[in-house]
């Protein structure tokens, strides 16, 4: 028993080890010389000599500041809008019988998995055409609609173990629609709202190439652009390239760490990721 | 100190009470040599023109190709947008996606330019496109790595192979490339091209007039063969983009690149004293001596904004002294006939060209866009895979028959 | 009570107008596309049929990109998903630590493409990359992670892969809350014995996580894009293309808006099928509906 038990933490450990390699090896080269990287080759061994002005280099080239402004005005109303609207859907999709209820749920779940290339060109002549390209809003726009298949899935899901006694008093007490579901539905999905937003703010913040497609002026681009942008022009600079991944990587990390059980939650109740 | 802010403010009030335009510049100007002298040329058009408000918004290389197209179909255009002169420029001209330039030569386009520019820039008889700055190809090599070894510079192709072999056993890599972005490998294409057929037949194949699986190409591809062969070129060159076999050769693993002038933009300090190039080898003595020289510039989206304004820049960019101080910062060759040769460097690449028997601008740019992606792809699977090429061939030419049909 | 016919349409108004007017309407319009010879530029267009579906099936490089789409589903489906399970077993008992290791283990999920591409491009770098230095300390020979044309596709599956067993794994550990810790840690310690209590026992239990993760790894696989296109494009040679960046060369790069529409038509098609399977199972206990 005790064999065993050293065993599977040995095995356990070694696995843990391989899966934060990348970030290990990632957060090492940041803060390397390109001298010390090309001759000791030793990706995995924390820096002789530490240089956070890798960071700096990154920042200032990059811009990081703005674009983190950016990321932030691009993800926090989508993040709002999506879960705003998807709750009005799922709320009508889980409480109402009528014919095209199915149907329409379907197409919401359908729309979800589709192999998002179907979208890329209409998207984008449709954006241009209305005037919201190059603007914060046509990003936002899109992605509120975009996420609000699985946002609306996830919820109606959530609504739906809501026990049906409660709606049928209210509605004996003579409450409204509206206010049966801002007084009573709402409050009882705030954790799959805050488990959904967590999990959205994640991949919004994540996007790249939606904004690749809508934007085009530096002054808004979100940070995966900007990372994109200091890659083509620091080629070589592995060390300068790994310290701009973590100042792009760094919020998501943070949000995860601090929110975890939700990002977590939401993942498995929703079943499914963008 | 305050007097100077008192103006400045007073100034600047003064040009938003006027009314300011704004102007928008997409650029693929990333690296950051390019990048910075880029953005000081802006700054002197600002200062001569307070009332106009430049954005430049700089993309990656590769991005900015695929990107282009977008812009140029959408209402809210960019106002200037950085391009290649060439095909690739008159590919959006056909399409009528570009705006008509030839108001803004003073005097008409040869007084700004050379008349051999002209045909690059214009689609019909209009001209859609500035120049900006030129530049050479060349086989570059460290003059470190020659000396050491006491190689002399290759003149003829049984030269060139024999400096590789040496190099090799030396333990040095021949000849580096990074394939990844597949144009690098166009640059070999051309030459041998150029050495082995002659000037007129690379025209026409890029034309489409010449077949893929002609003779004259199957030999082209037999001389590319004998380097790959000997094992000459850097081992996974399709993973490394050009910046990244660049490197080989600042880090001295490498001897020889053929790239263009620009090579010097990513070069470090340390290393750019001995950085030579020389012409590629002659092939064949009887044909002439051709060079790839690809012209960059700008030009004006027939959907811009802001028209007038990106008029008033071009023209600016077309002036000599503009010319001059982004050539003589990165070492290029100005498009503008008034500006001398910056550098001896340039001046060797300059005396290149003009002893030179004729030049056109590069396979990518020469030839349809869509046949540029399938050949380039066909030239990197010969390098890795030298046995397929009769394959490769006709299933370029298949290509070059639905193409050009 | 639940008369009034109109109020869930009103709840439903603008989100389903939203959701048409970006996602339904666009795809109904890609589906037009494919019938054209749209180059993306002029204003008109020709309807050609069904030449671009024609041209497609004899173009080597879609078949090359559907061939490696399958190699994708066969890595998501068939290797992640169990290393998923595997590891979700192991981390899944009572020890030291369990919760740091698995908030380790959760870490790759965090991070968008752009960052997990270029975090691979270095490990990936032939000559001097991480895993090549790291093989050289054996002795072993350098390999061409991303040149090889044999070897390219597997590297991919390897750097995304490193974020899908973590979501496989997020699955299970979700199913694994319905199984007795004991007869997870049986199913460890007890041999030949606690295999077959595995198989017989905690396998069924996890099958709702089997079902998801399956099809949802199916469906990646079979729209996998952004590792392709950040760290090869496709290349070398269209070796490592899939699907989705096989369009998007084709459409963004070549200027053939119609062709690449067919292109993404196909993909819609076959991921269609699975789409249908996923809605069948985890729709299916919807019948009060």
């Amino acid at each position: 028993m005790k064999v065993k038990k050293i065993v599977f933490y040995i095995l356990a450990t070694a696995i843990v080890a391989l899966w934060i390699a990348p970030f290990m090896i990632s957060f090492f080269t940041s803060f390397k010389s390109m001298d010390e990287l090309m001759t000791t080759r030793k990706w995995w061994a924390p820096p002789k000599e530490w240089f956070p002005s890798n960071f700096v280099t990154a920042w200032k080239d990059a811009n990081m500041g703005r674009y983190f402004m950016n990321t932030f005005v691009i993800t926090i109303p989508s993040v709002l809008g999506a879960l705003f609207l998807s709750s009005l859907s799922a709320y009508a999709l889980s409480w109402y019988k009528f014919k095209l209820s199915k149907f329409i749920l379907m197409i919401f779940v359908g729309g979800m998995l589709i192999p998002f290339q179907m979208l890329l060109i209409p998207v984008y002549r449709f954006s241009v055409s209305i005037g919201i390209y190059d603007k914060f809003i046509g990003v936002i726009l899109f992605h509120i609609a975009f996420q609000l298949g699985f946002c609306t899935f996830f919820l109606r899901n959530f609504m739906k173990t809501i026990p049906s006694s409660i709606f049928d008093a209210a509605m004996i007490d003579g409450a409204g629609h509206f206010t049966i579901y801002r007084r009573i539905v709402m409050p009882l999905v705030l954790p799959a709202l805050a488990a959904l937003g967590i999990l959205e703010f994640t991949w919004i913040w994540n996007d790249y190439l939606w904004s690749l497609i809508l934007i085009q002026s530096d002054e808004i681009k979100p940070i995966t652009l900007g990372l994109v942008n200091l890659q083509g022009q620091w080629v070589t600079s592995w060390n300068t390239m790994a310290a701009g991944a973590i100042i792009a990587a760094v919020v998501p990390l943070f949000v995860f760490l601090l929110f975890q059980r939700y990002f977590i939650e939401g993942l498995t109740l929703g079943s499914v990721k963008g | 100190m305050k007097k100077v802010l008192f103006v400045l403010l007073a100034i600047s009030i003064a040009v938003s009470l006027l009314g300011t335009q704004k102007l928008v510049i997409n650029s693929y100007m990333s690296d950051p040599a390019p990048k910075k002298v880029f953005a000081e040329l802006v700054e002197q058009f600002e200062a001569d023109h307070p009332d106009i408000e430049v954005t430049v918004n700089t993309f990656a290389h590769e991005d900015f190709k695929t990107l282009l197209r977008t812009w140029l179909n959408s209402s809210s255009a960019p106002d200037v947008v950085t391009w290649f002169a060439g095909e690739r420029m008159r590919y959006f001209a056909s399409k009528g996606l570009l705006e008509p330039i030839d108001d803004i030569f003073k005097g008409g386009f040869e007084a700004y330019f050379p008349g051999a520019f002209k045909s690059a820039c214009a689609y019909g008889d209009r001209i859609y496109f500035v120049p900006q700055s030129w530049y050479w190809w060349g086989v570059y090599y460290r003059k470190s790595i020659f000396e050491k070894l006491g190689l002399t510079i290759p003149i003829n192709w049984y030269q060139f192979l024999n400096t590789c072999e040496k190099l090799k056993e030396a333990g040095y890599i021949p000849i580096t490339i990074g394939t990844k972005y597949l144009w690098t490998a166009a640059g070999w294409f051309d030459y041998l091209n150029m050495r082995v057929n002659g000037l007129e037949y690379h025209l026409k194949l890029t034309n489409g007039e010449i077949e893929y699986t002609d003779k004259g190409i199957k030999k082209v591809f037999e001389y590319w063969q004998q380097l790959v062969d000997a094992g000459y070129f850097i081992n996974n060159h399709t993973s490394y983009s050009w910046q990244d076999a660049a490197n080989y050769l600042f880090t001295g693993d490498a001897a020889m690149y053929l790239m263009g002038q620009f090579i010097k933009d990513v070069a470090p300090e340390s290393v750019k004293d001995d950085l030579d190039f020389f012409r590629f080898p002659v092939i064949n003595g009887e044909i002439g001596l051709y060079e790839d020289t690809p012209i960059d510039g700008f030009m004006i989206p027939a959907k811009a904004q802001n028209k007038k304004a990106a008029k008033i820049f071009l023209e600016f960019i077309a002036s000599k002294e503009a010319q001059e101080y982004f050539a003589s910062n990165l070492g290029r060759l100005a498009a503008n006939k008034d500006v001398p040769a910056p550098d001896a460097h340039a001046q060797k690449g300059l005396e290149m060209i003009l002893a030179s028997n004729g030049v056109m601008q590069f396979y990518d740019r020469d030839t349809n866009p869509e046949m540029a992606t399938a050949g380039m792809n066909g030239f990197v699977e010969f390098m890795v895979y030298p046995e397929r090429i009769d394959l490769i061939l006709n299933n370029l030419e298949i290509e070059r028959q639905r193409i050009f049909k | 009570m639940k008369s009034q016919k109109w109020v869930p349409y009103a709840f439903l108004a603008l989100p389903l107008l939203m959701y048409s007017i970006w996602v339904i309407f666009p795809i109904i319009q890609t589906l037009y596309l494919s019938f054209t010879d749209w180059d993306g530029v002029s204003p008109e267009l020709s309807f050609i049929g069904w030449d671009n579906f024609k041209l497609l099936f004899q173009d080597p490089y879609f078949k090359i990109s559907l061939w490696n789409n399958i190699k994708w589903l066969i890595g998501f489906a068939g290797i992640s998903v169990p290393l998923g399970l595997l590891i979700a077993m192991l981390l899944d008992q009572k020890f030291k630590g369990s919760k740091v290791y698995k908030t380790l283990m959760y870490l790759p999920m965090t991070l968008s493409f752009v960052v997990i591409g270029q975090i691979w491009s270095w490990i990936l770098e032939p000559r001097c990359g991480a895993l090549n230095s790291f093989l050289g300390i054996f002795g072993l020979k350098s390999v061409g992670w991303l040149s090889d044309p044999n070897i390219v596709t597997y590297s991919l599956i390897m750097a995304a892969s490193w974020r899908q067993i973590s979501y496989a794994m997020v699955l299970y550990l979700a199913g694994l809350k319905q199984v007795p810790k004991e007869l997870v840690e049986a199913a460890w310690v007890d041999g030949a014995n606690g295999w077959k209590r595995f198989i017989h026992i905690i396998l069924p239990m996890l099958r709702p996580a089997t079902v998801v993760a399956v099809t949802v790894s199916v469906i990646d696989s079979l729209r996998a894009f952004d590792i392709v296109y950040v760290l090869t494009r496709g290349g070398p040679f269209y070796s490592s293309s899939v699907m989705a960046n096989y369009m998007y060369i084709m459409a963004f790069n070549n200027y053939r808006m119609g062709y690449g529409s067919a292109i993404a038509t196909v993909q819609f098609l076959i991921t269609l099928g699975f789409i249908v399977f996923y809605m069948r199972n985890v729709l299916k206990k919807e019948e009060a509906l």
